[in-house]
């Protein structure tokens, strides 16, 4: 079992309140390596606020964060990058006027020996890497604004698994996919499962929670209202609690019957 | 099977061509902005033929040069999408605080020297201002604009600083390769005025500048946190410090553009750069610089920068009066985003 590995992360009773509105309330999390975790929730029940603490993006109002074992404290994205949690945001995070090898390598980029940026080395690992992701990828030297909300995101994902990840966090990765790069991801998240990567996945798509995630987590109005193994569960159990914030009256374990 | 690679071929052929189109639309931008600097060239010349001489043309890289170093560093600025309004203000102090260390008996160097800390501690406080206290950045600097400019008034007793010396003129009246002839009557005769020292600075810090903005990480990160500053902060960008580095520049560039001018006058003018930061702003947005962010290079404000020193020279010599200059420079600044703007509305 899982269980007797010790967890990746573990995020204990966050709490996150932007002045009256309480976005996160008291929310426990683990995460194994090679398990995929689903996250799910009705619009704004604070899936993204709560991925956003473990990202470093945002500083929880309480609770604590450990990685490994050793308790962290996250004041920057960067802090979390150090230690191996990358994130695809679902607000895509990428600054519109740079082509994507720019923001594929934004904050951390290849430089030559004189200190220069080699935009040149750059160019070919983003190639490389987006063209695993999306073999039609070729326009690289055009600013991402003027790119589809598919290749814009196909540029985050390639961000977050270009380094060295060891945590992936994944806001609603595909929410601009045509299905087959949705296919492209869903293999993906697959072969990095395997190679022990943990990862979040925030996802309203019940289909790909169901063949993707080992474990979900449903939230409701910033609390969390079940954490299951996915063979316990079928897809009306986690509508119900996503809608109701509560498994139907007669619940049993469904794997266990 | 190949039916669905021709078609990625085809897909991939079609965005290859939109972005060299999409790269040539911004070449015919800067070429328009050329067109139009050769044609004011032509339409000057054609009016005044003296306008093309070599004389003229180095005078006009000496009034260039001030609302070019000023828009080198305004460039920075508004590419991370601030706008620094308190550039004429800060010329004015540096350029005096030069003036007085010089006239208190200190080296010239010493004094220029002291004029561009100033100037870059302007910019400093600016850029804390803007990534400390939130304030936005057309207050804050609006606020420096008064603050700086009380500052020269009030230590001058707004009256100008004369009487600094040859060595002090020597930045803003000398010259590189200067060719003097003695006459036979005993009167030097200029062959060659030379290369004024204003027109180097120029060059090199605008060199400078653009190398920094294309091939350094600050650079790159310029552009980041004005094209979006919340993917540039969870990207891991130090925002706020690249903030910091844009208003300390434009503060040091206005130092640096202070001097070169007063050492011009040999005088301390505390007066002097009153409304330069339009001039500086005009100067980079016709160079294509968007006040939005995230848009803008050194070599467009660099023909932005003459353009406007073409315009008020060739309408000086032309014996167009300041009040029409202004006009015919609004008009300018206006025609010149407009056509910006009509080029992104086809692209998109
Ligand atoms: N920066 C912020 N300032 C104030 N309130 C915020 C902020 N970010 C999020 N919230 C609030 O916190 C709550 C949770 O938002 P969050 O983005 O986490 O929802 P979500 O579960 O990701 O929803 P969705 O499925 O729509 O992405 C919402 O009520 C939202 O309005
Ligand atoms: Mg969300």
């Amino acid at each position: 079992m899982t269980e007797t590995r010790s967890p990746l992360v573990e995020m204990r009773d966050i709490s996150k309140h932007f002045g009256g509105i309480q976005a996160v309330r008291d929310v426990s999390l683990d995460l194994y390596p090679g398990e995929v975790v689903g996250i799910l929730g009705h619009n704004g029940a604070g899936k993204s606020c709560l991925m956003r603490v473990l990202s470093g993006a945002m500083a929880p109002s309480a609770g604590e964060i450990f990685v490994d074992g050793a308790k962290v404290a996250f004041t920057n994205p960067l802090d979390a990058r150090h230690c191996g949690i990358e994130t695809i945001y679902q607000t895509l995070a990428l600054a519109d006027h740079l082509d994507a090898p720019a923001n594929l390598f934004l904050g951390r980029e290849l430089k030559t020996r004189f200190g220069n940026l080699d935009d040149r080395r750059m160019a070919a690992e983003a190639k490389t890497v987006l063209k695993r992701l999306n073999p039609n990828f070729t326009n690289h030297t055009a600013p991402v604004a003027s790119m589809s909300g598919g290749q814009r995101q196909v540029i985050a994902i390639a961000r977050a698994i270009y380094f060295d990840v060891k945590i992936l966090i994944m806001d609603e990765p595909t929410a601009a996919l045509g299905p087959s790069e949705t296919e492209m991801v869903a293999e993906l998240i697959t072969k990095l499962r395997a190679e022990g990567i943990g990862i979040f996945l925030v996802c309203h798509d019940m289909h790909d929670v169901f063949r993707l995630c080992d474990r979900v987590v449903v939230m409701n109005n910033g609390r969390k209202v079940g954490q299951h193994r996915i063979e316990e569960v079928t897809k009306d159990d986690v509508l119900s609690l996503i809608i109701r914030g509560e498994l139907p009256a007669d619940w049993t374990a469904r794997n266990a019957a | 099977m190949t039916e669905i690679r021709n078609e990625a071929r085809g897909n991939a052929f079609f965005l290859d061509l939109s972005a060299a189109l999409r790269q040539r639309g911004d070449l015919l931008q800067r070429l328009s902005a050329v067109a139009t600097l050769i044609a004011l060239v032509i339409a000057f010349s054609m009016v005044n033929g003296t306008f093309l001489s070599t004389n003229n043309a180095m005078t006009i890289l000496l009034q260039t040069a001030a609302i070019g170093l000023l828009g080198i560093g305004m460039t920075v600025v508004i590419i991370t999408g601030g706008i620094d309004l308190s550039v004429g203000s800060v010329l004015a102090l540096a350029g005096v605080t030069a003036g007085l260390l010089v006239k208190a008996g200190l080296p010239v160097s010493i004094g220029f020297a002291g004029g561009l800390i100033v100037g870059t501690l302007c910019g400093l406080v600016n850029g804390l201002v803007v990534t400390k206290l939130k304030i936005a950045p057309f207050i804050a600097t609006l606020g420096m604009m008064l603050i700086a400019r009380g500052i020269a008034l009030q230590i001058t007793g707004a009256s100008p600083v004369s009487g600094l010396g040859d060595e002090f003129g020597r930045l803003g009246n000398g010259a590189l390769f200067r060719i003097i002839a003695m006459q036979p009557n005993g009167f030097p005769r200029v062959v060659f005025a030379g290369i004024p020292y204003p027109a180097i600075l120029l060059i090199v810090v605008a060199v400078a500048i653009a190398y920094l903005l294309h091939r350094r990480t600050t650079g790159r990160h310029v552009y980041a946190v004005g094209s979006n500053e919340e993917a540039a902060r969870l990207s891991g960008v130090a925002v706020d410090r690249t903030k910091l580095f844009a208003y300390a520049l434009s503060g040091f560039m206005a130092g640096l553009a202070g001097i070169v001018l007063m050492s011009r006058l040999v005088t301390a003018q505390p007066s002097e750069g009153v409304m330069s930061e339009l001039d500086a702003i005009a100067a980079a947005v016709i160079g294509g610089a968007s006040l939005m962010g995230g848009v803008g290079t050194i070599s467009g404000t660099m023909i932005g920068a003459f353009i406007i020193g073409i315009l008020r020279n060739g309408l000086n010599m032309g014996g167009v009066s300041a009040f029409i200059q202004q006009i015919v420079i609004g008009f300018v600044v206006i025609g010149a985003v407009w056509v910006d703007q009509l080029r992104h509305r086809k692209g998109s």
